[in-house]
């Protein structure tokens, strides 16, 4: 039966669609619905090369899937600035532009009319001009993004775009490069749709406008989302339903000048349906152990954590991170003035002081999520102005958040191995040219993550999604994702807050044994308890200044304070 | 000896005259199945709504009639949701595959150009009755079309203003290939009589807003604009054009029942070049149609409706054609082919039409003048 | 010059329509954050709903207004409750509503062409034109502008001066806080959901009024109400009110030197520098 090679011939062009929207939608989170402009400029790449300058198999195909990648890059701008719903709507403008240039551009695109008479592929006398044996490419095709989607999403690369997606800043706080990640999937994504445009191209051999519309960008959104987002097989069952349920339904018998309509209606009835009672989506992201693509039962031996767990300095203690001058001001308002400090080895640093006071602008200015409006910072003595929060985190600075910013949606050692330091998998050449390093480099990893859950005494927990950790699991969790990236400098905001005392009695000696290796540590802290307890300097600001510097026991002697802080 | 000879002469006549006999009866089926591929759904549903009407009544005649030549005529409606060319192929697929039909009924542009290569490599007869833009002409020589080129309406337009002495153009146009068509056909024709095109506007299909466009028509000056729109947009620009005060003769090229709805006062005046689908007592086949499409459906029927109720007439009459050589007759390439071999047949317009080479059936455009919302013949145009 | 005033005189008409369909979107959307994408066909079922009473029924076109509007806060509650409620019990993560609704759109979209047939609806009004100097206008127009500035002044007041209002202006600020200060969400949205899609019905009685009504005309009527509220800025509606004048101005003057067959991009050009140089819209509720 034709029509039925015909039905699969579709549901491999939009398995193919909706598998590569899904990188974006899905795995990074990115929202850019501009899907059908890049799979309109494959199909359009496509017939205006082989129409034209008959170009022969496959230079059109590569063509179409490097143009593609090109022209997403101007997509992926906006998504470096904006987000949800901005991004949503800035990328279906992008998609009506780039669709109205088409249709304008008649000499290249034949304007209304499109592009008719591309050839369909031919091996010597074989021709594949029929839809079953168009079906034969249109597999290869599906098969082969598949795959590229596949290695992609189970790697590390795949672990980090979810990171990103749970949350931006944090991902950027364990040394993930937001920017890389973002320009490559968006370029790999349209890549993918090209490949799907290339194929629509030779399969119709009739590319027209009308066919890539933002109804189409929207079709495939629904495949993915009916699906699973998050999960590639989700995607391409999405793509089977809808590829097959309009057709299945043009079998129900009905008055012809409603039945078109009718069948819509159903349709969009079940739509709704399967979205009320599976809001999910059909197919869940994968969790708890299968989330992870290694054993993680590999052992490690201790020397090797112990060595991620010190700082690399001596025994002797030294100024790594220095701060001089620092000066933040959002237009007339002056966050934080004239602040120095100097972080050591081996030492607790805390800062003191009231909300506003500019405790946090401190720690964004040090860790580069901020640029100073004046002032220096010196990592061992090199200046690190500048920076961007990732380099800063490879070279030895890393910090927490008040709000904790875990990757909730993924499992407890997923957010510890994430920030581990140069991973091999992070890169997307590696994953295709050296598939068996990153592999190998995977199972260490684990190993040394299920070490840094065991220091924290959550090995029992790591494969359970973050989001059902209880408050004190989640800020132990806190502190392994931040011992994971494993730098020297470490900067926790407020990690004690909300913590009974018991929990406050199991977290504090963790600090104390990482200062007794070696680490750098400041700590924004209200609990005077805890500042008391393990800090070996004590910084006090208020509206933005540095009110007073000592030990603990002298600022609480101090009167001033006394009477207008510590009551 | 003889005795042999006589045999063998014999048998040579049975196996020739057996197979000669064999040749010309017809193979026929238990019915004739075709498909029609119209708007059903989508932002131009109307089209669909007009067009399916038209062929059930056609076909609904043709079987109360006793079918052709006794054998029942099936139409197999399929939805291309106005225009979308994956759609079109779609159905194309499932009327080939599932309904086994030798002959299409298809409309707009887009689908109709993705399913050309589809009835080529098949040998499925298409019969075209929308809007003919020039695209399509040589999309495939299995496909004849008995509507004008949207470029001929264009032109018979234009020719129009010259003879009432008009002066220079302003256009509204449809932005798609049928209006790009029109543009290209009148534009240079205009601008060769010595005349200058002011303003070129463009009217998305499905448009709510093109004040925009008016007001910078008005602004052109011109001595009559050019409405190269087709339903419902061109009521959309007689009203706004005239709203905004825009008072100099308006030339189109279309006026439905949707047109003259939005229009309303407004068309009072409004000059269009169309097909000449006017039922007339002159014309007994017109009238018929006319009245029992109004009887059935409650509405005046569009010269789309004449269209496509004339390509099922045609489609019968070709089945009838290539039956009468016999043989494997039901097939698509031997339909075409009939056609070719004697591209005339009765019009529903009156009298008959013949297919040009091209595939494009030369029919009468005529222009006509609204009064009192309807449409009144003034003129034939030849065009030269 | 002439051009330029009648295109600007244009951009102010199509700026009040535009703003008009913004607060109604944007009274849902800031509320709820539910990308209410089947506000769209809601505005065409009102349309049809004003021709069935008005046209078709030969009654006074008030009756109609009166009915179109009624319809449309019916079909709005009855989306809430009956889909987008029924999504937020079952924990439906942020986009799955978008979804939901573009599958309600599809339903409703052609739950009109089934209802009230395919093809253009009209209703015809005595309708005049004005002009003002070298600018034309009708008295549809003036409608148009006069029934946002009404309907603008009014929100403003209810918002401002009734317990509900306030209910809802705390909620768009901060759904959580409204939840947890002892508001009765559940009450809120729905009555955002009514008051929405009542609104939208007006700009929808005059698309009626002005140019016909078709089955497909919600499409554009949604996305100029969501452009509007976002380049406003979400959460703020004098801001969809500003970004409604802005699509409306920009879309007609911009045209003025580009050529027309450009008009379908143009308002999204400006719609991409606007949120790629001041992401957070011209009215921002955004505090840092």
């Amino acid at each position: 039966m034709e029509y039925i090679y015909h039905v699969a011939v579709l549901f491999c062009l939009y398995a193919i669609l909706a598998t590569s929207f899904n990188l974006l939608v899905g795995f990074a989170g990115l929202f850019a619905l501009s899907h059908a402009a890049l799979y309109a400029i494959g199909a359009y790449t496509t017939a205006i090369l082989t129409t034209t300058l008959g170009l022969p198999f496959p230079v059109p195909l590569i063509a179409s899937i490097l143009f593609a990648a090109l022209l997403s890059i101007v997509i992926a701008v906006p998504a470096l600035r904006v987000s949800g719903h901005y991004l949503v709507i800035v990328s279906l403008a992008l998609q009506v532009i780039v669709l109205q240039v088409i249709v304008n551009w008649k000499s290249l695109t034949g304007g209304t009319d499109g592009i008719s008479g591309v050839p369909t592929y031919s091996f010597g006398s074989f021709a594949l001009d029929t839809p079953a044996r168009f079906l034969i490419a249109a597999m290869l095709g599906l098969a082969a993004c598949y795959w590229v989607a596949w290695r992609l999403t189970r790697s590390p690369f795949g672990r980090a775009l979810r990171a990103m997606r749970e949350n931006e800043s944090a991902a950027q706080s364990v040394g993930l490069d937001i920017l890389y990640m973002k320009v490559s999937v968006f370029a790999i994504s349209a890549g993918l749709a090209a490949v799907a445009g290339s194929l629509f191209a030779r399969y119709f051999s009739y590319v027209g406008a009308d066919s890539f519309s933002i109804n189409e960008t929207i079709y495939i959104l629904a495949m993915v989302i009916l699906g699973g987002t998050g999960n590639l097989r989700g995607a391409v069952l999405g793509a089977a339903i809808l590829v097959v349920l309009p057709e299945l339904l043009k079998f129900l018998p009905m008055p012809v000048d409603i039945a078109d309509k009718m069948r819509l209606i159903i349709y969009g009835c079940v739509l709704m349906a399967v979205l009320v009672f599976r809001p999910q989506g059909l197919l869940p992201e994968l969790r708890g152990k299968k989330a992870m693509f290694v054993q993680t039962d590999a052992e490690r031996d201790e020397a090797d954590t112990a060595k991620l767990l010190d700082g690399e300095t001596g025994a002797t203690s030294e100024t790594v991170l220095e701060g001089r001058n620092l000066c933040k001001r959002f237009g007339g308002i002056t966050a934080i003035s004239d602040f120095s400090i100097a972080l050591r080895s081996h030492r607790i640093t805390g800062l003191i002081g009231p909300n506003g006071a500019g405790k946090t602008t401190a720690f964004n200015l040090l860790t580069g999520f901020l640029k100073p409006t004046d002032g220096q910072i010196d990592l061992r003595g090199k200046s690190i102005l500048g920076k961007k929060p990732h380099h800063l985190v490879a070279s030895g600075v890393a910090r927490s958040f008040q709000d904790l910013r875990l990757f909730t949606n993924m499992t407890v050692i997923e957010n510890v191995v994430v920030a581990l330091p140069n991973q091999a998998g992070h890169r997307i050449s590696n994953l295709f040219l050296k598939p068996l390093t990153v592999r190998a480099q995977e199972r260490e990893n684990t190993a040394l993550a299920m070490q840094i859950l065991r220091f924290v005494e959550l090995d029992g927990k790591a494969h359970e999604t973050a989001a059902d950790l209880s408050y004190a699991e989640e800020k132990l969790l806190v502190v392994a994702r931040l011992l994971a990236t494993g730098a020297e400098v470490l900067l926790f905001d407020e990690p004690m807050s909300g913590l009974d005392q018991t929990t406050l009695r199991e977290i504090l000696p963790v600090l104390r044994r990482l200062a007794e290796r070696g680490k750098a540590i400041c700590i924004i802290e209200h609990n005077l308890d805890v500042i008391t307890g393990i800090c070996d300097e004590v910084f006090f600001l208020d509206e933005g200044r540095t009110m007073a510097v000592g030990s603990p026991a002298e600022l609480m002697s101090d009167p001033e304070l006394a009477e207008r802080y510590f009551k | 000896m003889r005795k042999l000879i006589a045999a063998a002469i014999a048998a040579t006549a049975v196996a020739f005259g057996g197979s000669a006999a064999a040749q010309n009866a017809p193979k026929d089926p238990d019915k004739y199945r075709a498909g029609a591929i119209l708007a059903m759904s989508g932002k131009a549903d109307w089209y669909g709504k007009v067009m399916s009407r038209a062929i059930q009544l056609a076909v609904d005649e043709i079987n109360e009639a006793g079918g052709i030549e006794g054998i029942p005529l099936e139409v197999i409606i399929e939805d291309h949701k106005s225009g979308i060319a994956k759609e079109g192929v779609s159905a194309m697929n499932r009327l080939i595959n599932i309904y086994d039909v030798k002959a299409v009924l298809t409309s707009f542009s887009p689908p109709t150009l993705a399913i050309a290569p589809i009835a080529d490599e098949k040998g499925i007869l298409l019969l075209n009755g929308g809007g003919t833009s020039a695209a399509l002409v040589g999309a495939t020589n299995m496909m004849f079309h008995n509507r004008s080129l949207a470029s001929d309406l264009g032109l018979a337009a234009v020719q129009r203003a010259k003879k009432e002495g008009l002066g220079d153009m302003a256009q509204l146009v449809w932005k798609n290939d049928a209006g790009d068509s029109v543009v290209a056909a009148a534009a240079p024709y205009w601008e060769k009589e010595g005349h200058k095109v002011v303003a070129t506007e463009f009217v998305e299909l499905g448009a709510s807003n093109i004040d925009t466009q008016v007001a910078k028509i008005r602004a052109s000056r011109p001595d009559w604009v050019g409405l190269w729109l087709f339903s419902p947009e061109s009521g959309l620009g007689i009203r706004k054009l005239r709203e905004f005060g825009v008072d100099v003769p308006l030339i189109g090229i279309e006026y439905t029942g949707d047109v003259k709805e939005i229009a309303g006062k407004y068309a009072e005046g409004y000059e269009y070049a169309s097909d000449y689908f006017i039922p007339s007592d002159d014309y007994p086949w017109s009238k018929r149609f006319a009245d029992a499409y109004e009887a059935r459906f409650g509405e005046k029927a569009e010269f789309y409706a004449a269209n496509y109720y004339e390509n099922v007439y045609v489609l019968a009459e070709a089945i009838r054609r290539a039956r009468a050589k016999g043989g494997d007759y039901w097939d698509g390439r031997k339909l075409a082919e009939a056609i070719r071999e004697n591209p005339t047949f009765d019009s529903v317009y009156g009298g008959s039409m013949t297919y040009q080479d091209n595939g494009v059936a030369k029919k009468r455009v005529a222009i006509f003048k609204v009064e009192n919302g309807e449409g009144k013949f003034v003129e034939y145009v030849t065009l030269n | 010059m002439d051009l330029f005033l009648q295109l600007l005189a244009n951009g102010l008409i199509n700026g009040s329509h535009y703003a008009l369909l913004g607060l109604g979107f944007g009274l849902i959307f800031s509320t709820t954050r539910i990308v209410h994408f089947a506000y769209g066909p809601i505005v065409t079922f009102a349309a049809y709903t004003a021709w069935l009473i008005s046209g078709s029924m030969g009654l006074p076109l008030i009756v109609g207004i009166a009915g179109a509007v009624l319809v449309a806060a019916l079909l709005g509650t009855g989306s809430y409750l009956t889909l987008y409620r029924a999504l937020e019990r079952n924990g439906a993560p942020p986009l799955i509503p978008l979804i939901a609704s573009l599958g309600l759109t599809i339903v409703l979209e052609n739950l009109v062409g089934v209802l009230f047939g395919t093809g253009v609806r009209t209703l015809d009004v005595d309708s005049s034109v004005h002009f003002l100097g070298p600018v034309f206008f009708t008295s549809i127009h003036v409608w148009q502008v006069v029934s946002f500035v009404v309907i603008a002044v009014a929100l403003g007041a209810f918002l401002r001066r009734t317990r509900y209002g306030r209910a809802i202006l705390a909620m768009t600020d901060d759904p959580e806080m409204a939840r947890v200060i002892g508001i009765d969400t559940l009450k809120v949205s729905i009555i955002v959901f009514a008051l929405g899609s009542a609104i939208s019905a007006v700009p929808a009685v005059m698309v009626l009024l002005k140019d016909g009504a078709s089955t497909h005309m919600g499409f554009a009527a949604v996305f100029m109400g969501f452009v509007a509220v976002i380049v406003g800025g979400v959460g703020s509606l004098r801001g969809a009110i500003a970004g409604g004048y802005l699509v409306g101005l920009v879309e007609s003057l911009g045209l003025w030197q580009i050529p027309t067959e450009w008009q379908g991009s143009i308002s999204f050009v400006v719609l991409f520098l606007m949120i790629m140089l001041r992401p957070q819209g011209l009215f921002s509720m955004a505090r840092k």
